[in-house]
Formats: structure tokens, C-alpha cells, sequence
């Protein structure tokens, strides 16, 4: 029993790490824009298909890929924004929220015309490794994934904390009006805040190649969960989304180890509601959080 | 007629031009006459996803449907009706049942003898209603729900396992064979997927426990998108079974086999459940050591038949690719039809329709006996192969009459 306790707790935190570097980048774009980016997985899984490709033709490592797909997708993300949510700023909310729904069906469906829906898988020489401690199985790649998504995400804490372009992009997620009264261009820092958090969640996907395969569908797989934590972290907070990767990780983890049949995903969901109904502004949120 | 008018208006009409017209116009005259003089056809509609989700794997069960109408249309098509080739018409359900119904019903009109298909069990439970309505045969392919064919349907006909018999009999066949080792196998643990089809394979392993003597000490449904199933396996691992059976689809299933050995599962063997990937060549290829003494219960084609090993090396030439266990049920199917056929003599639905119900086929390549239906339209002697891994390729160790190569159990590698 108490193995079992111990291997979940750190399979969850294993595994909330990736979930907390996709929802920042969420959680991110939520802040500034004000829209629920339902293209995010789609993005994750265009980036886990980037640093697929460049791992079979250029023999790039994925942990490497980030060097490119980091900033590619910056771009890409400035781009969607540019041509897709800029032009319907003004839309009503649901508006926008299924514009980004068409985007991802449309990356999707892309992805399956030029790919085909079949599994690829990236097998670099550590895709295998792993180690005990204490009879505990620890997975190098996932334990790489976790540190490194930990690692960007308190990187990129850092950057908006410390950064005028991070400071503007605080400034337009916590008083819009103000920051616009003060001079901030607020077309270009929404440009950028889709950006970093587009890239944010392709260099997620690059961390997870190494053990996980990829399909057009395969963003999916963490999109959902990402909505769950961003709502737990607070909307809109960065490193809130973070420690909510960890609390939903490990509530998947040790649901699934103790509770009988899929009660894991009720679980995770159904804190998902209760945090909803009781706490809106996220058990990180302060003030800001709407 | 006014392009005409002005065409002769403006230009002499040349000679040449003259007699192509003339030759067009005859050629046209003729052509009823020479489609009245050629032998009978025999018009077989399928109906697939060959677009959307499924397509790749309906377009390998069409390749096996082609090859077979090829090889009967070569060997001088039905011999009871005078030669008559088999025409297939192409019907596309991208998966979905609207489209099912529709495109059957237009096959229909166009007076097919039979449809095949469909794949997904849905679209079968739907257009099941068309053809029965219009009294049309119709062999199921690749449709695995127990139920698809109750009701007291008269002319829907499944040759292959059902999820029933896919379940009790991969497992049984995994009993014997550890019987046969000599470390039976009394602990039995599954996780299968969440949906229609691995809580339809789950509930059978559990219903089947008492019957067979199994305990089965731990079920655990999953979700296909989850991203770690290591606290699932550890749960598996904590009940101590002497063996795991995996039901499942692609993604989900590799990540499964992986972590179970990473963590030192501790079971006497890994066996999949109409596994999406543990006995599939791509699976394996990419995979290895991962794949190598894996096991699988799923539909496969009798290793020792010479006519199967015939069949393989046509499809290897004319497709360029090992033939799937898909395309062998495609390939199957159209036999099961043709059978039928000869022995109708008539390309009249309800004639074909009630041959077909007395087939007695031994002349077939799958790993079962004869093939023949009972009143529900089940295949009585349907039985999925035991597949391990070795070598890199698939071979079939169970049912013990049909072995290609001696099973090698218990597997030390999952021991730990």
C-alpha cells in the first residue's frame, strides 16, 4: 500500500508538470486576451509533429527541437492571433470561443491530410531509461519533461516579472484600461502573449515526444486536463497554473491507483466543478482572477 | 444541338472530323448489343469508411474484398451462372450512420446481390433495418458488438468472432496453453479501455472467471487520451495476477506495454484483447524488444494453409505490403459470397440469402473449422488465433492445431 501511495504520488507529479507548463501557457493567453483558447492542444500537437520531423529528417534530439520550435511557434501563435482573434476583438465572447475551436478543428483535420491519423513515435536512446528508488519507478524522459516544463515555466515567471514587454503583458491582464491609458500597444503585447503562450505549449510537446507518441488527435490528451488546472490555478495566473498541474497530476494519479474503474477522471473533474462553484477566482487566484 | 449548328455554319465539317463522328455514333448504336451479348455480372456493393478515422483500415479490408473478386473474376467468375463476373460498387460511410443507411439503400437500387461492410458497430445497427427491409444479404466485416445481429434478423451474416468470442476464447486459449506449460494460470487481471468495445471485451473476462477458474483480481477501465497509466499498473501490479490482459486501441496500448515492463509487472505473460497494436507488424517493427513475446487474441489467417500463404504473396505483389488481418477477412468474406453464389446458381437475393445460411465452407484460410452460420447468423466455429510475438513477427501458437511455432511461456521479462 505503501508503494502504491508512493509510485502515484510520483507518477502525479510526473506527470503535473507537463500539465502545469500547457496551462500556463493557457492561463497565459486567458490573462491578456480574455479568451478561452480551445486551439491550444491543437498547437501542442503541431509542435509534438515539428519536433517529430526534425528528429526523423535532421536527426534533431526533441529536447533540442525546443531550440527551434520555441520560436516558430512564437511566431505562429502571433500569427493566429494577428489574422484570426485581432480582427474579431470586438465579437462577443462566444464568438471568439469558437473561433478558436475552428482553428483547432482546422489544424486537426490538417494535420490528418498530411500526416495521416497513424501513430508515430519518437525513439531517441533515452526514451527507455528509467531507475528505482525504493521499488518506485521513475521514468527518465518523464522526469526530464516535469523539470524542464518547471524550469520554462518559472523561466518565463521570471521574464514577466522582470522584462518591460513581461511588465506590459501584466499590465494588459490586470487593468486592460490602464495599461492602454499608460501607452502600452495593446495589439502587439496581445500578438505576443498568444505567442509565448503558443510556444510555451509546442515546447510542452516537444518535452513529452520522447515517451509519448504522436497523432493528430494526441492534443486531446492534455487540452482538457490543461482547462481543469488553469480553472483550479486561477485564470489568468501564471504560477498558479503551475501548482494547479501538480494538484490535478496527483489527483489523477492517486485516483486512478485507489478508486475503483475511471473514478479518476470524476475526480479530477469534479474538483473541477467545486472550485468552480466555491472559489472562481482559482485556489491561487487573488482579486484579478474574474 | 446549337453548338452543332454553329460548328457546321461557320467551319466545313472536314473528313476526318466526318468519320469519327460516323465511328461515334455506331460505336454508340452497338454498345447495348454488346453488353446484351456479354456474360452475366454479379453486382456486390461494400460499404466502408474508406474516408475519415477508419480509413486506413477499411481501405486494407477493401484490398482483401479486390483481391478476391480478382481471383474469381480470373478463375472464370461464378461457374453456376455461367461465368458471370463479380462487379464491386463502391459505397463510402466515412464512419458515419447516415451515410451508412444512404449509401446502402443506393446500392440497393442499383440491384447489388450483396452488401459487405461496415466496420464500425453503429453504422451495422443501423443499416441492418435497410437490408433487412429490402431483403438484401448482408456480410458483416469487421463488426464486432455481440449484439448486431439479434433481433431475429434473417439476412445479416457475421463470419468473423464476435466480442463474445473473441474474449472467452483468447482467454481460454491462453488457460490451455499455460496448462499445457505447465504454470496454469489461475489470477487473471485486465484493463481495458473505457468505451463500447473494451467494456464489452472486460465485462466478458469478468463473466467468463467463474466458468474457467480464473480469478479475476483486478479490473481497471481507462481512458484512451490518458497520458500515464502508471498508478493504473502499479494498482495491477499490487494484485499480484499471473497474467494481464490488455484491451485497447494504438497509443494507449503501447504506453501500457511500456510502463508494465519498466515497472516490472511481475505477471506470467502480457496478452492483448483484439489489441489495436500487439500484433500489429508496425507496432512491432518500431518496437522490438518492447513487442518481442507479446501476446494477442485477433483475427489472423491459418498459418499452415497453403492457399493462405498463396493469398499472401498475391496481396504482397499486387499492393506491395504484407496482407493485414483485415484485408484476410476482406479477402474471406467474398468467398463466404462466392460459395454461395455458385451454389444459388441465381443472382436472386433471397436465393443467395438462404445459401448462404447453409454454407458449410472448408476451403478457407482462417484458423477455425468449417465455416457455416447458425439461425442468428453467426459464425458457429468463428475462433480468434493466439498470436506471440517472436522474431519479430507475429506467429500463432493457439489453438494448439493450427501452431506455427511453440509458445514460449511463462515470459522471464515481465517476471522482474
Amino acid at each position: 500500500m505503501t508503494w502504491l501511495f508512493l509510485q502515484a504520488v510520483v507518477s502525479g507529479l510526473l506527470l503535473g508538470g507537463v500539465y502545469g507548463l500547457v496551462a500556463s501557457g493557457l492561463s497565459l493567453i486567458f490573462g491578456v486576451l480574455r479568451i478561452i483558447n480551445f486551439a491550444h492542444g491543437a498547437v501542442m500537437m503541431l509542435g509534438m509533429y515539428a519536433s517529430y520531423w526534425l528528429f526523423v529528417l535532421l536527426g534533431v534530439d526533441p529536447y533540442l527541437s525546443i531550440l527551434v520550435t520555441g520560436p516558430l511557434f512564437f511566431g505562429i501563435g502571433v500569427l493566429i492571433q494577428r489574422i484570426v482573434i485581432e480582427p474579431n476583438r470586438d465579437a462577443a465572447e462566444h464568438n471568439q470561443l469558437l473561433l478558436t475551436l475552428g482553428v483547432a478543428l482546422f489544424f486537426e483535420n490538417l494535420a490528418l491530410v498530411l500526416w495521416q491519423g497513424d501513430f508515430r513515435t519518437v525513439r531517441v536512446w533515452y526514451s527507455g531509461a528509467s531507475f528505482l528508488v525504493a521499488d518506485v519507478l521513475v521514468e527518465v524522459p518523464r522526469l526530464v519533461a516535469a523539470g524542464g516544463a518547471v524550469l520554462i515555466a518559472l523561466g518565463l515567471w521570471g521574464f514577466l516579472r522582470t522584462t518591460d514587454v513581461g511588465k506590459a503583458i501584466r499590465a494588459l491582464s490586470e487593468e486592460p484600461e490602464g495599461a492602454r491609458l499608460v501607452g502600452v500597444n495593446v495589439a502587439r503585447i496581445r500578438g505576443v502573449a498568444f505567442g509565448i503562450g503558443s510556444a510555451c505549449v509546442a515546447v510542452a510537446g516537444a518535452l513529452v515526444t520522447p515517451f509519448f507518441y504522436v497523432a493528430p488527435d494526441v492534443g486531446e490528451s492534455f487540452n482538457i486536463m490543461a482547462f481543469v488546472v488553469v480553472v483550479l490555478g486561477g485564470m489568468g495566473n501564471f504560477l498558479g497554473a503551475l501548482m494547479g498541474g501538480f494538484i490535478v497530476g496527483l489527483a489523477e494519479s492517486l485516483g486512478a491507483a485507489f478508486l475503483p474503474g475511471s473514478l479518476k477522471q470524476l475526480v479530477v473533474f469534479g474538483l473541477f466543478v467545486v472550485v468552480l462553484l466555491l472559489r472562481p477566482e482559482g485556489l491561487f487566484g487573488t482579486r484579478r482572477g474574474r | 444541338m446549337s453548338n452543332d449548328q454553329r460548328i457546321s455554319l461557320t467551319a466545313p465539317i472536314g473528313r476526318r472530323r466526318f468519320l469519327t463522328a460516323v465511328g461515334a455514333v455506331s460505336a454508340a448504336l452497338a454498345a447495348p448489343a454488346l453488353v446484351r451479348a456479354q456474360a452475366r455480372e454479379v453486382k456486390v456493393g461494400y460499404i466502408l469508411p474508406v474516408t475519415g478515422p477508419l480509413a486506413f483500415e477499411a481501405q486494407l479490408a477493401l484490398n482483401g474484398l479486390q483481391l478476391a473478386v480478382d481471383e474469381i473474376n480470373g478463375a472464370g467468375g461464378i461457374k453456376s451462372l455461367g461465368g458471370a463476373k463479380i462487379t464491386l460498387l463502391p459505397g463510402d460511410t466515412q464512419n458515419k450512420v447516415e451515410l451508412g443507411n444512404s449509401e446502402a439503400a443506393r446500392l440497393i437500387d442499383q440491384n447489388v446481390t450483396a452488401l459487405i461492410g461496415p466496420f464500425s458497430s453503429l453504422v451495422a445497427f443501423s443499416v441492418r433495418q435497410v437490408t433487412e427491409k429490402n431483403k438484401t444479404p448482408f456480410l458483416l466485416l469487421a463488426t464486432v458488438a455481440d449484439n448486431v445481429l439479434e433481433g431475429g434478423l434473417r439476412y445479416c451474416f457475421r463470419m468473423q468472432p464476435n466480442a463474445r468470442a473473441m474474449a472467452t476464447l483468447t482467454v481460454g486459449n491462453m488457460i490451455e496453453m499455460a496448462k499445457n506449460a505447465g504454470t496454469p494460470i489461475k489470477r487473471v487481471a485486465i484493463m481495458h479501455e473505457d468505451g463500447n468495445f473494451g467494456t464489452t471485451m472486460g465485462n466478458h473476462v469478468e463473466a467468463f472467471a467463474g466458468k474457467m477458474g480464473y480469478e479475476l483480481v483486478q479490473r481497471v477501465p481507462y481512458n484512451l487520451r490518458s497520458p500515464d497509466f502508471t498508478p493504473e499498473l502499479s494498482k495491477v501490479k499490487a494484485s499480484r495476477p499471473d497474467l494481464l490482459v490488455i484491451s485497447g486501441y494504438y497509443g494507449d496500448s503501447k504506453i501500457i506495454a511500456e510502463t508494465a515492463a519498466k515497472l516490472r509487472i511481475g505477471v506470467n505473460a502480457l496478452v492483448g484483447l483484439a489489441n489495436a497494436a500487439y500484433s500489429n507488424p508496425k507496432f512491432i517493427t518500431e518496437n522490438r524488444e518492447l513487442t518481442d513475446q507479446l501476446f494477442d487474441g485477433n483475427y489472423w489467417h491459418n498459418p499452415q494453409s497453403a492457399r493462405a500463404r498463396a493469398v499472401f504473396e498475391a496481396y504482397q505483389k499486387r499492393f506491395n505490403s504484407t496482407m493485414s488481418n483485415h484485408g484476410v477477412q476482406g479477402y474471406q468474406v467474398m468467398f463466404v459470397l462466392k460459395d454461395a453464389l455458385e451454389r444459388a446458381a441465381s443472382t436472386d437475393r433471397e436465393k443467395v440469402r438462404d445459401a448462404i445460411a447453409k454454407t458449410n465452407l472448408t476451403d478457407h484460410i482462417l484458423t477455425q473449422d468449417a465455416i457455416h452460420f447458425d439461425e442468428a447468423g453467426e459464425s458457429v466455429n468463428a475462433t480468434p488465433a493466439l498470436l506471440q510475438v517472436q522474431g519479430g513477427k507475429p506467429v500463432v501458437v493457439g489453438p494448439a492445431r493450427f501452431l506455427e511455432a511453440k509458445p514460449v511461456f511463462p515470459v522471464a521479462k515481465w517476471k522482474g
